[in-house]
């Protein structure tokens, strides 16, 4: 049974456009993680589903039901569902206070809060703190509590927006335990927003991506980061490499793609004279210093223009002809004597290469 | 879903009180308490509590009006200050068991009070004026109740020379003479109106000759013991009451320096304000109650004596309802 | 400056002797002001939280008016409401004029649209989040009213203190339509005003450091209350 279903929706504020026909259903149990750039209408989107505010257009059911318009039964769908904020933001009593509130105001009775309240701290770790002043916490504590206030009610849909934008990498890493580990003890219905699609990725069972107010993909995971629809998600999700070409000649499924100087061997359904993009992940490149195919149908010579170093890890990039971006350990990459100026030969199986529609 | 009542306090007993004082304490630390420790009693939370509570029944008692009837007059200034009605007040009171108001206030408004129903009678020493009030509806009969006599005051040893003279003359002679200083009430009072009936039988015209005519000419626009002080002050004459006088003479360097002349004459009355023009709320018998009194001869003999001892003269000479002539 | 070392032992004075006409007066004073507060907060808080949280067509000129009233003379507040319960206004039925009553009705008058200035200000600085996030949290309009209230607090009780000494302090409206009668409507304000009149500086001055000493335990006592454990 869908429990969330957004149709047609859109939102404009002094006639700017945030939104525009956003459609989407969750169901019971399923996580979703929206994720887009900052700007991107995220937190918009889930004022609207969490029936903050109401849309200019379309429609919002939660179980079913229009909540839309009808003041009554938005309140009642509001107390179905939760919301952890941005921004860490607690009230000022003490975080046993913060975290009962939510139960007071359905007038549960003061017993069967405690029991409640002692168990969602427990889960998200912060038992000792129930007599703490919550305005005392640090941003990661706080954020921690926030989720505890949103799981105490027992929401049927738990919202999260952009939960770990605002903490230190140490508070993000545990929230995201915590979160992890609440989905999957509870198996609850999230709707989940995040610029980190790594979090995203890892989270979620549907992925969507809203960029500039549009929902330009959404599917697993899996299809978004591998298969990604057009050259604006593609960017989003990290795929560093992503070369305008046509296709120049069709041999069943094997295309050959002219891009600038070169040929790549790819696997498209596009045909002869279609412009398209070509797409791969700088982790599915190889690099090396000698000529060597291996079974993969791309080689490429070329030199070394620019590295960058990223951690553990090395961004160099060549230029073939054609720019392209590939990632090596800074240990192999010392071990290669990789500099600039330096030849290498580029490597890349013709099924590591997502072909997509470009549109000119 | 019901909220559960701690037993806070205990058993059965007293249980509506039990209830009541639970409501104090829940609005009391409803904003500063927490939850945890709701059921935590210590001695500064129960005197909270109780205190919130006696406070509560101050209130409420001290709005629960008194069974007695309040009857309100208003009466002028100078009478009021010679501490007059402090004597007379309880014995009304008590006489008739009910409350007297008395209010303050200058001739003026006084006069405006009963207009407006405001009060039940009004005491004031305003000739004209009160029989106005009559002659319009507002009061039901000028009572004459007691007199005394204005004075004229001046700086010790009387620089402008005016001792021993009428008061006619005495005005005229402050109007001529280039330095001396006169300061008047200025505020419509029953005094300043005996100052302008002064200056006319003097043969000026007050609006015109007087009135801003230079600095000798002061209006103080205050009541008559600011005015004597600033008489003081700038070393000028006045007119004044002889009760107010005599209260602030201790502290002044004035001296009376005319006190005879039928026209310093100063008639106190009082006229019960009629319910039938201003609205029925005016308290008619009390209004009557209170002219009857005052015109008995208990009380115009404490009227006649009031003042001897501590002044060593009378302040006040009874009347009882009769036109004093001077 | 010797007179006021002689008021301030005579103050001393009549607070250990319980002098009762002082006790009368100053008991009248805090009645009557106590009085007018709650009344105003009761009216002012609610209505504040309903302008804050609302928007509508001239909210902000509503605002405004309420602050420039921040300015009105007492006296002239004091002529508006005499000419209102005078028994020949209005208001007359209600047989205030004269009677603590009508100070308390014109004190009300006075102090509201100081405490409710005050109060919607204090509500605008607390962090929009938090009504957002009550709201989020399945709070009803009152409840999140509630809570945003209690966040603003610490304000909101200095907007309470700022209309009590207003309302204790003021002359103009008292005399006007209390008539600064003897043991009913005289508050220590007017009687200092008449003691001034009569030429009794040492009493005034006494009254006046009473009723500072008033303001003083009031504030204390709220600000003990408002700290954290209790």
């Amino acid at each position: 049974m869908t429990l969330l279903r957004v149709e047609n929706v859109g939102q404009a504020h002094n006639e700017i456009e945030i939104l525009k026909g956003i459609n989407l259903s969750l169901e019971r149990g399923e996580v979703f993680a929206l994720i887009g750039p900052t700007g991107s209408g995220k937190t918009t989107l889930m004022k609207l589903i969490d029936l903050l505010t109401k849309p200019s257009l379309g429609q919002i059911y939660f179980d079913e039901v229009d909540v839309t318009d009808v003041e009554s039964d938005r309140l009642a769908a509001r107390r179905r569902m939760s919301l952890v904020q941005q921004k860490p933001i607690v009230f000022s009593m003490n975080v046993y206070d913060n975290v009962a509130i939510g139960l007071k105001w359905r007038g549960i009775a003061r017993d069967l809060t405690k029991g409640k309240v002692e168990y969602v701290l427990d889960l998200v770790g912060m038992a000792d703190y129930a007599h703490r002043d919550a305005k005392t916490l640090s941003g990661g504590e706080t954020q921690r509590v926030a989720l505890a206030r949103a799981l105490v009610v027992e929401p049927e849909l738990l919202l999260l927006d952009e939960p770990t934008a605002n903490l230190d990498p140490n508070s993000v890493s545990k929230i995201e335990e915590v979160i992890e580990h609440v989905i999957k003890k509870h198996k609850i219905s999230v709707f989940m927003t995040t610029h980190d699609m790594v979090q995203g990725q890892r989270l979620s069972d549907t992925v969507g991506v809203l960029i500039a107010g549009e929902m330009l993909q959404m599917g697993t995971p899996e299809q978004i980061f591998s298969a990604p629809l057009n050259k604006e998600v593609a960017e989003f999700v990290g795929i560093d490499n992503i070369l305008a070409g046509m296709i120049e000649k069709k041999d069943g499924e094997l295309a050959d793609v002219r891009v600038a100087s070169g040929i790549i061997s790819a696997i498209s359904h596009y045909e002869v004279g279609d412009d398209v993009y070509a797409l791969i992940r700088p982790e599915d490149i190889t690099l090396s210093l000698a000529k060597d195919h291996g079974s993969a149908r791309n080689l490429f010579s070329g030199k070394i223009f620019k590295i960058t170093m990223l951690g553990s890890l090395v961004h160099i990039e060549v230029d073939c002809g054609f720019p392209l971006f590939v990632v090596a350990t800074a240990r192999s990459a010392l071990d290669m004597g990789l500099v600039v100026d330096t030849q290498v030969f580029i490597s890349f199986k013709a099924t590591a290469i997502k072909v997509i529609k470009r549109w000119v | 879903m019901e909220t559960t009542v701690p037993p806070v306090f205990g058993k059965e007993k007293g249980y509506g009180l039990h209830k009541l004082a639970l409501v104090f304490y829940d609005a009391l630390f409803y904003l500063s308490g927490s939850d945890l420790d709701r059921d935590v009693l210590n001695v500064k939370r129960v005197i909270c509590t109780l205190g919130a509570m006696i406070l509560t029944l101050c209130l409420v008692l001290g709005s629960i009006a008194c069974g007695k009837t309040r009857v309100a007059i208003s009466t002028t200034t100078s009478l009021y200050d010679t501490g007059l009605w402090g004597v007379l007040e309880p014995m009304f009171e008590q006489k008739y068991g009910v409350d007297l108001d008395i209010l303050r206030a200058g001739t003026g408004i006084a006069i405006e009070y009963g207009k407006r129903g405001d009060v039940d009678a009004i005491a004031v020493h305003a000739k004209s004026r009160e029989q106005q009030f009559v002659t319009d509806g507002y009061g039901i009969e000028r009572v004459p109740f007691t007199y005394n006599y204005y004075v004229i005051v001046g700086p010790v040893n009387d620089p402008a020379g005016i001792g021993e003279m009428s008061p006619e003359d005495a005005f005229e002679k402050l109007f001529t003479d280039a330095s001396s200083r006169f300061i008047s009430r200025g505020d419509d009072s029953g005094t300043h109106g005996k100052e302008k009936t002064i200056w006319a039988a003097a043969g000026y015209d007050y609006d015109t000759q007087v009135v801003g005519t230079g600095a000798w000419y002061v209006e103080a626009g205050k009541g008559m013991g600011d005015t004597l002080n600033m008489a003081n002050e700038i070393r000028g004459y006045t007119v004044s009451d002889i009760g107010t006088f005599l209260a602030y003479q201790g502290e002044l360097d004035l001296e009376t320096v005319v006190d005879e002349g039928a026209i310093l004459l100063n008639v106190y009355s009082v006229l019960a304000c009629n319910p039938d023009n201003t609205n029925s709320s005016v308290n008619l018998e009390m209004g009557h109650n209170l002219v009857i009194f005052l015109t008995s001869d208990e009380v115009q003999k404490i009227i006649g004596q009031y003042g001897i001892e501590e002044y060593g003269r009378q302040l006040f000479i009874p009347c009882a309802g009769n036109e004093p002539t001077p | 400056m010797s007179e006021i070392w002689d008021g301030l032992v005579k103050a001393f004075q009549l607070i250990c002797t319980f002098d009762t006409t002082v006790m009368s007066i100053a008991g009248k004073s805090l009645w009557i002001s106590a009085a007018s507060c709650l009344i105003a907060t009761a009216i002012c808080v609610p209505l504040g939280s309903v302008i804050h949280f609302n928007n509508f067509k001239g909210k902000r000129l509503l605002i405004s008016t309420v602050q420039t009233l921040w300015s009105m003379p007492t006296v002239a507040v004091g002529l508006l409401v005499f000419l209102l319960v005078s028994h020949s206004g209005p208001l007359g039925i209600l047989e205030l004029i004269f009677k603590p009553g009508a100070i308390i009705f014109g004190q009300v008058i006075l102090i509201s649209p100081l405490i409710l200035g005050l109060v919607i200000s204090a509500l605008n600085g607390v962090d929009k989040l938090i009504p957002e996030t009550a709201v989020s949290l399945g709070a009803s309009r009152l409840q999140k009213a509630i809570l945003t209230i209690r966040e603003a607090r610490y304000a909101i009780v200095a907007a309470l203190i700022m209309g009590f000494g207003r309302a204790i302090s003021e002359v103009g409206l008292s005399i006007m339509v209390g008539g600064n009668i003897a043991r009913y409507t005289r508050t220590i304000p007017t009687a200092i005003a008449l003691e001034t009149q009569r030429g009794n500086i040492e009493l005034s001055i006494a009254l006046g450091i009473i009723l500072i000493l008033i303001a003083l335990v009031i504030n204390i006592s709220l600000h003990m209350l408002q700290r954290k454990r209790v």
